[in-house]
């Protein structure tokens, strides 16, 4: 049965990737540290990124203002509308709506390009000029997920508050700096911490989910289409599982 | 000095090295002919470790090279060039990037000597003015031509070409040959050709092996192949011929 098949794939996968994980571990720390590899990736991490969360990121603010608007007024609440906007972005949406935007971008990317160096024989031909391509494909390519995610993702949220602005002066009149007042007061340190933090191990997961199924794509153009769209889904599927155990665990170590 | 002694690979059921050995002296040439899909490949990637072997050893400078450590392998790597049959450049890098990786990774030359060694090499396989280009802007048989001349930088000590020739066009294919036996002439080179082309079997061979059903079925000179009653022997030479 096909089911049975996707959940042994998966589960393979997992095993493969932790492979990989430690493999990673073991060689981050050790020089040479190729910084102007990681810097070009970083790079392009940006630019491919750059408006589609730019323009997801105001766009989930608004909406979430105008869908909250008359659920707080409702309750003669509007005035806590701005702190209700930046704390469900901060907490939850931001990271989470960044992570899931960059693995369909960035996973499909890395799969796709590692994926096609490895059919190519690219992979192999670095392997015979004894430079090792773990190194300076894989490990330049996570470093630049794992720094570049929780960057985004600090930059969505100001844009999603910004859209929040918008929002509530659809219906009140309130000025910007007065917007912002309310959403410092309602926002504690330990609201920041967890959502920016948890960026770091999602930008991890898209950076090695892509390079390990590109990697190990199998020969032909087929094996690059499946190292790619395959890393979209296990990455995605990844982050919402690792989401909703970092949401618990936020919550015992920062108790409201 | 290369010396391969009873290797043996399989994928799955399909046995495609079933013993095989052979020595290529120092500064000598060794052509591997076969027909496609035969293991030729399979068996030059077994020489520098790409792929291993079920069985047997190899040895290279009297190294067992499956006893090496990482290190080790890639101190000896770098004096092996390999041609890819694909030629395998990297795509994200300029002809010049491309050339320049092995140096830049390998060598303490400044970026001026880089430049130098560069043009130099890309002035053997006769592409200069390819010298800006991606190469998916580049024909087949230039990119090839990139691929030897990348293999060709650090100046190896042993060189390995698989099918230097395939999808050139004559005079190219006789260009390549010609350069093959400089580079031999000039750097001393150990080599191991493989190819379906006639012209630069016969040219730059010391000795010619016929690889057929995972072992070789022929083992001589070039002027013994020609003489050669073995079937196969005849069928590759009459290729030359018409
Ligand atoms: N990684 C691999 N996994 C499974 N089978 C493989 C692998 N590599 C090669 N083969 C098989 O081994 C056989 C020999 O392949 P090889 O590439 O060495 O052929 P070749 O002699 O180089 O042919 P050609 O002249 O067409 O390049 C083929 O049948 C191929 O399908
Ligand atoms: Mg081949």
């Amino acid at each position: 049965m096909k089911f049975v098949e996707n959940i042994k794939y998966f589960f393979s996968v997992i095993g493969g990737l932790t492979d990989f994980t430690i493999r990673f571990f073991l060689e981050v720390f050790r020089p040479p540290y190729e910084i102007s590899e990681i810097r070009k990736h970083m790079d392009e991490l940006g630019v491919k990124t750059f408006s589609i969360v730019s323009v997801t990121g105001f766009i989930i603010g608004l909406v979430l203002g105008m869908q909250s608007q008359p659920v707080l007024a409702r309750f003669g609440a509007e005035m806590f509308l701005p702190g209700m906007i930046a704390l469900s972005v901060i907490r939850e949406l931001g990271p989470a709506l960044t992570a899931l935007i960059f693995a369909g971008r960035v996973g499909s990317g890395i799969g796709a390009e590692l994926g096609s160096m490895r059919v190519t024989e690219q992979i192999d031909a670095m392997e015979v000029s004894a430079v090792d391509p773990f190194r300076f494909l894989v490990v330049t390519r996570v470093i630049a997920t794992t720094l570049m995610l929780p960057l985004l993702t600090i930059y969505v949220d100001f844009i999603a508050i910004l859209g929040g602005y918008v929002a509530v002066i659809i219906t009140q009149n309130m000025t910007f700096p007065y917007y912002i007042q309310l959403i410092l007061d309602a926002i504690r340190f330990s609201d920041l911490i967890p959502g920016i933090s948890k960026t770091f191990v999602f930008g991890f997961v898209v950076g090695i989910v892509g390079s390990y199924l590109g990697f190990n794509a199998s020969k032909g153009t087929e094996g690059v289409g499946k190292a790619s769209t395959t890393s979209v889904v296990i990455s995605s599927l990844l982050i919402l599982l690792i989401d909703s155990v970092l949401v618990r665990l936020t919550l015992i170590i920062f108790p409201d | 000095m290369i010396r391969v002694e009873n290797i043996y690979k399989r994928f799955g059921d399909l046995v495609v090295l079933n013993g095989v050995s052979f020595e290529v002296p120092k500064g000598t040439t060794t052509v591997i002919l076969g027909r496609s899909g035969i293991g030729k490949s399979v068996l030059l990637k077994c020489i520098v470790r790409l792929i291993e072997p079920d069985d047997g050893k190899i040895f290279i400078e009297g190294k067992n090279i499956s006893e090496l450590s990482l290190k080790e392998l890639n101190d000896l790597r770098k004096d092996i060039g390999f041609l890819f049959q694909s030629a395998a450049l990297y795509d994200s890098m300029s002809v010049r990037e491309n050339l320049a990786f092995p140096l830049v990774r390998h060598t303490d030359l400044s970026d001026s000597e880089i430049e130098e060694r560069v043009k130099e090499t890309l002035r053997l396989v006769g592409l200069s003015e390819a010298i800006d280009k991606m190469p998916s802007e580049l024909s087949g048989g230039m990119r090839k031509r990139i691929g030897l001349a990348r293999s060709l930088i650090l100046h190896p000590k042993i060189m390995l070409y698989d099918e230097p020739t395939t999808g050139l066009d004559p005079v190219t294919s006789k260009e390549i040959a010609k350069l093959i036996i400089d580079m031999q002439n000039k750097f001393k080179m150990t080599n191991i050709v493989v190819t379906h082309d006639m012209v630069v079997a016969l040219s730059t061979a010391d000795r010619i092996l016929l690889l057929d059903n995972g072992n070789f079925i022929f083992d001589g000179t070039p002027d013994e192949l020609i003489k050669s009653e073995i079937d196969m022997a005849k069928k590759f030479l009459s290729t030359s011929l018409d």
